[in-house]
């Protein structure tokens, strides 16, 4: 028997390190936010009834290691072997070995070591292997509350030296936040001003603390005079932290809506965390499209702030409407923008309209004239991944929204693909869902679902996170006017046909497969393949 | 073909660390990595010595690998750089920040090949910081360096040599009457690249550009916009001895453009390498014979030293010199058709003369007290 306990402790330890680098992965992609680790684990063995089963079996080993040690070799081997389909390395986001990951492994390693070397001398060796191996999700997660003081340590001297950078450069600080609509906003305005300002904007995925540090360090140059920073928040305090040693002078909130639900608990919660951006600022632009919005501006009104209040127009409506100092009507087929109800400049379609309004209010704030303004208006530049569109060599059109997760940002997708192409063209969904939108998500998804069965002719469900809600959506009967506004179906007719694939891969080849000239196909959202 | 140096300032050329800088402060900092980068890798396939030394865009510097790709810059300073500092002064160079109780390691470098487009490093002021540090680089030294980027004084110069050059004026606030009508080129009066050139209709416009175009803040001259000119570019260097390549006709992307921008020279991929051009252009013979002399002329009245590029206007007949530029894009490798010259022949010959040719000799002969022991009391100066 001790051969056998001897064998199970080993095979629990080897199947503890492929765990480990298994999850390490999943922490990285997590942003390193402890729990996150547990929660996909739950959601990797829960995906469908085969990996429910193996962790069944894996369970029943480990229950009955107390008993029989020999059985704890039947947990090692499904943990070693892993959820199916969550790979050890990843195909399209492999684990990057930075020193943070460095540390994390180090801290979880030590772990694992400590609890089996203590096993082994109180004699309850196989069934603690067993256990730990299974348990290297939360070990991970407990390693990244132990290693939180340290990492934010480290992250405070990159802090220290970015808040001494942005004394000595001096630029004005625009602070840009919102459920969506961010990235596209801080490009938008970095293109207005760079004409007669040095701007400088933060890089898109440098929106928290670390990120922000870095791109202040590595981007502020010397005679920067404008700073155009994009804030991300995934929790209450996190802005408010980012504006005491980044300031902002003017604070920008482009829109609410259910983005990292999940983190948040309730969209009330995520209006007050944006809210923490207008704190500092002088002059908050606010999108009073939002009713949530107007109240916030109203709000800062009376704390003596100087408020920009843009909105935006629907079809037809006249500029008497415009409620804002800036509005931008969406024509459709282009756009038009008021400054102080005048009309000043009509551009393409393509831009959110709500995301000009933002940028030009901001524009106008930093003293750039209406005419400089005006001249730089019509080349906006398209944001990668945005609802870019793209001709693809089968002659059909594709628009890339892969960036997108949001419920207003897909629903407008859906308008593009509708605008898109002509009345034979065959148009085409492929998406794994959006996802982050806590109990809201299978809610949103199915709702997306429903939406897709309205303009499109096949849907692509990409994956397994989202799979069950939009085929429910898309298959449910409609109900009067349906959520876009447009009379019934307007595909080519015929039921929406439905495809499931497990990877983004096998869906492209579907579409080439499938489309020819004068077809259209969205893709909406990507996920990396940590999600199931 | 020229032959291959294999010794240089008596050391082997595979004994000589090689430092490739790039990077910096600068509206061309993009362009310069790519550049780096096609220099370190040419030089690591010759079995060279190499490195990187990546001077960031807030002046921070970091060794790095010699392979990297330009993608590894995409998120700015790259994950395997090593944060570094240049110390002046007789014991300068640079030097690795120790660990906490270890002092700043020096980092062993026998020359250094600057690469820095733009900005510092093509004005003088990193050539200053490296004669300071007693470190040997190709390249321009200060003044030529200073004087290459500073198009109105390297227009008195040509002016003063007699060769032709379109007017160039000062662009002041006040001014209201050039002696020369529009439309107008304005362009920043130091800088190296196309970035911020404006092209105007009369003086008010142009003086008003002064005010709003960021790049124009530190200056602007102001010439006559003519259409009908072309660009044609040729390069000279003067080490092992006076040389210069073969005469390039860039060509603009797109009939709309007015000017040879940015986007045409170098949002094409590796850089100048893969802008689109005519090579050799197909000129008169007299014209040819004058830009060739023009550029000889030109490479002894700006003091060159690495490889530069002059560029030129011409309609086919008349001429006019245009600019220099003393760390061209892709150190002009390709402009080296006829007759040719490899990317590592070019490199040696920079790093040879950038070992054999010291850009500072700093001479304190002469102080020898004698002006000390007559002065007196300094109040005595004083009143």
């Amino acid at each position: 028997m001790t051969a056998w306990r001897a064998a199970v402790v080993a095979a629990g330890a080897v199947a503890a390190l492929l765990a480990g680098v298994r999850w390490l992965r999943v922490a990285q992609r997590e942003h390193y936010l402890p729990g996150s680790v547990f929660r996909f684990g739950l959601r990797w063995w829960g995906r469908d009834p085969g990996n429910g089963a193996a962790a069944l079996v894996a369970l029943a080993g480990l229950a009955l290691t107390w008993k029989w040690p020999p059985a704890g070799l039947a947990t090692a081997v499904v943990v070693a072997a892993g959820p199916p389909g969550l790979g050890l390395r990843g195909r399209t986001s492999p684990l990057a070995w930075t020193r943070r990951v460095g540390t994390l492994a180090a801290v979880s390693f030590a772990l694992v070591v400590v609890a089996l070397v203590l096993a082994v001398l109180t004699g309850v060796g196989p069934v603690v292997a067993a256990g730990v191996a299974l348990a290297v999700p939360l070990l991970i997660d407990l390693s990244l509350v132990i290693t939180g003081p340290f990492e934010r340590a480290v992250a405070r001297t990159h802090v220290d030296k970015a808040r001494r950078r942005l004394a000595r450069v001096g630029p004005t600080v625009v602070a840009i936040t919102g459920s969506y609509g961010k990235t596209s906003t801080k490009g938008y305005l970095a293109h207005l001003v760079a004409g007669s300002r040095t701007v400088v904007a933060s890089p898109a995925s440098f929106n928290n603390r670390a990120g922000l540090a870095r791109a202040v360090n590595e981007n502020l140059a010397e005679g920067t005079q404008v700073f155009v920073a994009e804030m991300g928040t995934y929790g209450p305090g996190e802005i408010a932290d980012l504006c005491s040693w980044l300031p902002p002078d003017i604070a920008v909130i482009t829109a609410i809506g259910p983005v990292h639900l999940e983190r948040f608990g309730s969209e009330d919660r995520i209006v007050a965390a944006k809210a923490e951006i207008l704190e500092k600022a002088q002059t908050v632009v606010l999108n009073i499209d939002d009713r949530r919005l107007e109240v916030l501006a109203d709000g800062a009104e009376e704390k003596g702030k100087k408020v920009r209040r843009v909105a935006t127009l629907m079809p037809g409506d006249s500029a008497d409407l415009c409620r804002g100092g800036v509005c931008v009507r969406d024509d459709l087929d282009g756009l038009t923008l008021f400054i102080d109800g005048t009309e000043v400049a009509r551009l393409a379609a393509g831009p959110r309209a709500g995301n000009v309004a933002s940028a030009v209010a901001v524009a106008l704030e930093l003293g750039i004239p209406v005419a400089e303004i005006v001249s730089r208006v019509g080349s906006l530049p398209a944001v990668p991944h945005r609802l870019e569109s793209v001709s693809a060599e089968g002659g059909f059109l594709v628009l890339d929204d892969t960036y997108n997760a949001n419920p207003a940002g897909a629903r407008a997708a859906l308008h593009a693909l509708k605008r898109g192409g002509n009345e034979s063209s065959r148009r085409v969904v492929v998406t794994p869902g959006m996802v982050e939108l806590g109990p809201r998500q299978a809610e949103e998804n199915s709702r997306f679902g429903r939406a897709v069965a309205e303009v499109a002719d096949d849907l692509v469900v990409v994956g397994r996170t989202n799979r069950r809600a939009l085929l429910a959506g898309a298959r449910s009967p409609g109900e009067g006017a349906g959520l876009l506004g447009y009379e019934g179906r307007t595909s080519k007719g015929g039921p929406l046909h439905c495809v499931v694939v497990e990877h983004r891969p096998e869906a492209v080849a579907w579409v080439r497969d499938h489309l020819g000239a004068g077809d259209v196909v969205l893709y909406e959202n990507d996920l990396p393949d940590h999600y199931p | 073909m020229p032959p291959t140096p294999t010794t240089v300032s008596s050391q082997k050329i595979d004994s000589v660390t090689v430092a490739v800088v790039f990077g910096g402060p600068s509206p061309e900092h993009d362009v310069s990595i790519l550049t780096g980068l096609q220099v370190a890798r040419t030089l690591v396939g010759a079995g060279r010595q190499v490195f990187g030394l990546y001077w960031s865009k807030t002046g921070e510097w970091f060794r790095v690998p010699a392979t990297l790709e330009a993608a590894d810059f995409l998120d700015g300073v790259p994950r395997k750089a090593e944060p570094v500092r240049l110390v002046v002064g007789p014991e300068g160079g640079f030097a690795q920040a120790g660990g906490r109780l270890g002092r700043a390691k020096d980092i062993e470098l026998d020359v250094a090949v600057n690469c820095c487009h733009g900005g510092p490093g093509e004005d003088g002021s990193l050539q200053a910081a490296f004669d300071l540090a007693g470190i040997r680089y190709s390249g321009p030294g200060v003044a030529s360096a200073a004087l290459g980027l500073d198009k109105l004084a390297f227009a008195g110069v040509v002016a003063e040599a007699g060769l032709p050059l379109l007017p160039r004026r000062l662009l002041s606030p006040t001014i209201t009457d050039l002696g020369f009508p529009g439309p107008y080129i304005v362009k920043p009066r130091f800088g190296g690249s196309s970035l911020g050139i404006d092209l105007v209709e009369d003086i008010t416009t142009a003086v008003h550009r002064l005010e709003a175009n960021p790049h124009l803040r530190r200056g602007a001259v102001v010439e006559p916009y003519r259409p009908d000119l072309f660009d044609l570019n040729i390069a000279v260097r003067v080490w092992p001895a006076l040389s210069l390549s073969a005469i390039e006709k860039p060509f603009k992307s797109t009939a709309s453009a007015e000017i040879l921008n940015y986007t045409d020279k170098y949002v094409g991929g590796e850089g100048m390498a893969s802008a689109p051009r005519e090579l050799p252009a197909v000129l008169g013979q007299t014209l040819a014979t004058a830009l060739r002399s023009a550029a000889a002329e030109l490479a002894r009245l700006t003091s060159v030293r690495g490889v530069a590029r002059i560029d030129f206007l011409s309609d086919g007949e008349a001429w006019f010199v245009n600019e220099v530029n003393t760390v061209p894009g892709s150190l002009a490798r390709y402009l080296w058709v006829d007759p040719p010259v490899t990317f590592i022949e070019l490199l040696d010959a920079l790093i040879d003369e950038a070992l054999s040719s010291p850009t500072w000799r700093p001479n304190a002969t002469g102080a020898d007290g004698t002006v000390l022991r007559s002065a007196g009391g300094i109040a005595a100066k004083l009143g």
